[in-house]
């Protein structure tokens, strides 16, 4: 009968270890108070699972594998972190009516002209780009965007290798504070403030040369264009239909005067 | 002009420039108030011009209102640049219009600056020539306009008998030269930049064509962005801009490249797919003469090659090169399938160089060993660092021993015919060589007394006073030197014009008419579009008025065989027209008669130009261009290849005609690898190597007189690699003090910057005139090209701290 009685009771003993086991698992190791010291605490940044990382510290939070894609870590947890409270871009409609002010074309265009020396002059890049590739320009200035304020203008030629080879970037981080003004007199030409127009309401002509800015909606246009230089009609494509260019702005033919023949000779006036 | 506008645009002047001072913001572009009258752009003037910085050659429009260059654009009708440039190209026209622009010229007198009349300045110079003409020495310039170049070059060798003249393109391009004559027995490249639009492989020598020559180098990585495929590898001895671009980078000790064309040439002939049929029928062997080398060396046979190069296997390659044996061999493959068509670039790596000549003529034999040679995309090519290096020192012959169109002042055939077009008395042209750049400063800065026997140099055009090598002994000791005159004409001061005793405000670029002639023969033109500020003049008006000045003190070579001024032009009436006064000088196109007069040497060496009048009309034309039946000019892109050049007799697929065998056949050189001057040891352990930036031009003078260049680069640095600063505990922008067995200079450090220099080296790049890295760098020079090694010295860092404590 103890045989029978064992069985069971081996039975038992084993079930119980096998929960056990799982249960011990799941449950972990046991938690001591000590872990969750305020010394690996961050007091000011939020954490998306409610556990701190202190940015000066290089210690990181345990954490399941499972939570570290979404765990912002590193040098850009903060930009991560203060990125997702900024408002998404406003989906583009390029129905809606544009109404272009002079007074938001006299911002464009100072914040253009801060960044040449010449009116068609390649634009200067006003932010950090140390050890930067094509590829990281060609991120955010192909499409262009916009965020917190910024806005990455776009390119408005075609895609060109090299980029630094045209647009000078700011002094290298350890040189920044080096001063490096210089006086000149140079006096670059202005930006053109619109085109001619035969008529009122005729469509304006071009007013600078259309070399390296093929692109119109670039600037005059689309999501991420200058505000008040953008188009009242970006839905049309094909600009130059309406907007003539002008030969001298794109160095073309070189004519003092246009070539006419001689009037009609009539006999009897 | 219309008054008011012209004063409002020198109000916008003023403006710019006063909100520069105060402001820290960039640039000073003026937006339009209301109701403005400055130019919207179609009153605009555009005319074409060649850039003025380097060899590439790009064409810019310019644009000019009221006198004022306010705009530049690139020229989509230029063949070489297809409307595109580079940062320093785009900025260009502000190069007119420093503050500090030199307008008068000054006289040193008790240590001090004087202003006096452009005539004094003239009659002080032509009576210092007078009293001892064989003591005045001429030191011109890859910049120097072709016109400019060649009244230099009538004035010294034909007008004063002395070829004490010397460009400092001696500093730059003299191994190109010596290693084109010692291997097609001709100077300049067969090839043109359409080879960059075909080659498969692109091999970069010791070259950074992505900082340095950026239109050209985009030009071939724009074609990746098409699609097309082609592989660059870079040969260097620190990563560059270029290495990022690049599928391979085979990382070399200085002087490795020697023995890698060596071990290239070894593997075709040991695996045996070398091109046969092209040596057999187009090539010689030849290899230096063992007691006392020449530049023409001597005829070796292929079996004695075979026995001399033997020994330069991948794994003896290694040793000495410290690139990697299966890299090497992995060279030789790309090099021995005739099919892949390889195009070889290099600038100053292979020409800086104590073995310069030699290892120009060893990439051109890695070339036609292989046959690598005359099919657009296989093309052995040397760049230039000036816009008319090749123009004015290498066709006009600005150099110590050259006359114009090839010739020797050694030759007496040459020297006849140089003073038949120059109808000058037979025996005007000495037949010794005058002194090369390093000598002629030599014989400057050493006193009289110890036999220094040059007392007066004039520099046009370049600043020595910052691009020799071994400053403190080639420049620094004129200083004190009483008897010593050092006649200056730039358009700012300079390090040159610190020790000036006469300073000449010149005209520059646009200010003046010019030619330029630039790496791929491309014969380029313009017209003056604005005047020169002040009393700045033309350079070549300078050399004319002296000479005249010496035609009225009675020197008797300038007068010519009629017994008139050597530069005498006359009007269509036959009356002399006065170019010496400068109120005249514009009279006529004084470039054009110059140029035309020139055109007559161009023939003998095949490198024809067309009339003054072709260029006018093109971007540029490549020479030889030769006159067609219809009275057209064409121009040649592929010398010496029968489907192009004209001057190949009908039939042949190649021949060099000027070959120095005379049997129409290039030399494949051989050349011993032989160790650097100096190297470093346990005082000064560490290489240094110098160059340049994107953004900064040779001297910087122009350059960093740009608000846009000179905040992406406001000053110079030293590369180093960051094990060696961590080992020496040096941090990022610190100061250190650079220093060789000749001198020291203090800069910040950058490490992990724009360029990475290998353990053990340093790079420095020379632009910043406030920190002279050419106080460090080594005069040796090439035994044929007299050209200074500037990329290879041993230098020792230590931290400014360390130095002051």
């Amino acid at each position: 009968m103890w045989q029978r009685y064992s069985t069971m009771i081996l039975v038992c003993i084993i079930c119980v270890a096998v929960v056990g086991y799982f249960v011990g698992l799941n449950g972990g190791v046991p938690k001591t108070a000590s872990i969750n010291s305020a010394g690996l605490r961050p007091e000011s940044l939020p954490h998306s699972n409610g556990v701190g990382i202190k940015e000066s510290s290089k210690v990181l939070a345990a954490m399941h594998y499972s939570s570290i894609p979404q765990t912002a870590m590193g040098p850009t947890a903060t930009f991560r972190e203060t990125a997702k409270t900024w408002p998404i871009q406003a989906s583009y409609d390029l129905f809606t009516e544009i109404k272009p002010n002079e007074a938001d074309k006299e911002v464009s265009s100072r914040q253009r002209a801060s960044r040449r020396a010449y009116n068609g002059a390649p634009p200067i890049i006003p932010h950090a780009v140390q050890n930067t590739s094509d590829a990281a320009c060609f991120a955010c200035h192909s499409n262009g965007m916009q965020m917190a304020g910024l806005k990455a203008s776009v390119m408005s030629h075609p895609f060109l290798g090299h980029c630094t080879q045209c647009h000078a970037p700011p002094a290298p981080a350890p040189f920044q504070n080096i001063d490096s003004e210089v006086a000149t007199s140079f006096v670059g030409l202005p930006a053109p403030k619109a085109g001619q127009r035969a008529y009122a309401g005729a469509p304006p002509t071009i007013p600078h040369s259309q070399w390296m800015r093929q692109n119109c909606l670039a600037c005059h246009g689309g999501p991420n264009g200058w505000s008040g230089l953008e188009s009242t009609h970006p839905w049309r494509t094909n600009c130059t239909q309406c907007h003539a260019p002008s030969a001298v702005l794109d160095q073309a033919i070189k004519a003092d005067s246009i070539p006419m023949l001689p009037p009609v000779d009539v006999a009897n006036r | 002009m219309d008054t008011k506008r012209r004063s409002l645009l020198k109000a916008a002047a003023m403006a710019a420039a006063g909100s520069l001072v105060t402001t820290s913001s960039t640039n000073a572009l003026p937006i339009l108030p209301e109701g403005n009258d400055l130019p919207s752009g179609e009153e605009l003037t555009w005319n074409k011009a060649p850039c003025r910085f380097c060899g590439t050659g790009c064409h810019v429009q310019v644009g000019v209102a009221d006198g004022r260059v306010m705009a530049i654009a690139g020229d989509k009708a230029a063949d070489v640049n297809k409307g595109l440039l580079c940062v320093k190209g785009y900025h260009v026209g502000g190069i007119l219009y420093g503050k500090d622009r030199l307008t008068k010229p000054l006289l040193r007198r008790d240590g001090k600056l004087h202003e006096i009349t452009w005539q004094q300045a003239i009659d002080t110079i032509a009576k210092r020539v007078m009293r001892a003409p064989e003591r005045f020495a001429f030191y011109g310039s890859g910049q120097w306009t072709i016109p400019e170049g060649y009244a230099a070059q009538k004035f010294m060798k034909g007008g004063l008998s002395n070829n004490h003249i010397d460009p400092n393109a001696r500093l730059c391009m003299a191994s190109a030269v010596t290693g084109f004559l010692a291997t097609y027995g001709v100077d300049e490249p067969a090839g043109c930049y359409a080879d960059l639009d075909r080659c498969d492989v692109l091999i970069m020598w010791g070259n950074n064509p992505a900082e340095m020559h950026p239109v050209l180098f985009s030009r071939v990585t724009d074609r990746r962005s098409r699609g097309e495929k082609v592989m660059l590898i870079d040969i260097g001895t620190r990563r560059t801009r270029t290495t990022d671009a690049a599928e391979e980078y085979l990382e070399m000790k200085p002087h490795g490249d020697v023995a890698i064309a060596l071990g290239i040439m070894h593997l075709l002939i040991a695996n045996d797919n070398h091109d046969k049929k092209f040596v057999s029928q187009y090539c010689n062997f030849r290899g230096a003469e063992a007691d006392k080398p020449t530049l023409q060396g001597e005829q070796i046979t292929e079996e004695e090659f075979r026995k001399r190069i033997a020994k330069y296997t991948p794994e003896h390659v290694q040793q000495l090169s410290g690139v990697p044996a299966h890299k090497i061999r992995m060279l030789a493959d790309l090099f021995g399938n005739r099919n892949t068509r390889i195009t070889s670039l290099w600038c100053m790596g292979m020409n800086q160089h104590t073995m310069g000549t030699a290892i120009n003529s060893l990439v051109h034999g890695v070339h036609l060993l292989s046959g690598h040679f005359g099919r657009p995309g296989d093309a052995p090519t040397s760049l230039t660092g000036q816009p008319s290096a090749c123009g004015t020192v290498r066709e006009v012959g600005t150099l110590s021993h050259a006359l114009p169109g090839g010739r020797l002042v050694a030759n007496a055939e040459h020297r006849q015919q140089s003073e038949l077009f120059w109808k000058l008395r037979p025996g005007s042209i000495n037949p010794a060589p005058g002194y090369h750049t390093v000598k002629m400063f030599e014989q400057f800065t050493k006193p009289t007394s110890a036999g220094g026997d040059i007392d007066t140099i004039f520099v046009q055009v370049t600043n020595p006073g910052q691009t020799l090598p071994n400053l403190n002994a080639l420049f620094n000791q004129k200083n004190g030197l009483e008897d010593k005159f050092l006649i200056v004409s730039d358009v700012y001061p300079t390090a040159t014009t610190q020790l000036a005793d006469l300073i000449l405000p010149a005209a520059m670029w646009v200010e003046k008419n010019g030619v330029y002639g630039n790496s791929e023969r491309r014969t380029q033109q313009w017209f003056k579009m604005v005047d020169p500020p002040g009393e700045a003049r033309d350079d070549c008006w300078m050399t004319i008025a002296i000479a005249h000045r010496l035609f009225e003190l009675g020197h008797a070579g300038m007068k010519d065989l009629n017994g008139e001024f050597i530069f005498s032009i006359k009007d269509k009436a036959g009356a002399e027209i006065p170019i010496w006064n400068y109120d005249h000088y514009y009279d006529t196109n004084v470039d054009k008669h110059l140029f035309e007069e020139y055109r007559q040497f161009t023939t003998m060496k095949h490198k024809n130009l067309a009339p003054y009048d072709e260029y006018v009309k093109a971007r540029g034309l490549r020479w030889p261009v030769v006159e067609q039946q219809d009275g057209s000019w064409r121009e040649t892109k592929f010398r010496f290849a029968g489907f192009d050049d004209p001057f190949v007799a009908q039939g042949k697929e190649f021949e060099f005609y000027h070959s120095t065998t005379g049997d129409g056949r290039a030399q494949i050189w051989f050349h011993e690898y032989a160790p650097p001057p100096e190297v470093p040891d346990e005082n000064f352990p560490f290489w240094l190597c110098t160059g340049r930036v994107l953004e900064h031009w040779h001297s910087g003078t122009m350059t960093r007189r740009l608000s846009p260049l000179n905040r992406a680069m406001p000053t110079a640095y030293v590369e180093m690699h960051p094990d060696d600063a961590r080992d020496m505990n040096i941090r990022q922008g610190e100061l250190v003090v650079i220093e060789s067995r000749r001198g020291t200079t203090e800069l910040p450090v950058w490490i992990d910057g724009r360029g990475r220099p290998a353990r053990g080296s340093v790079f420095v790049p020379f632009f910043d005139e406030t920190k002279l890295i050419n106080n460090c760098t080594l005069e040796a020079h090439d035994p044929f090209s007299k050209q200074p090694d500037y990329k290879k010295c041993a230098v020792r860092v230590t931290k400014l701290a360390k130095v002051n404590s």
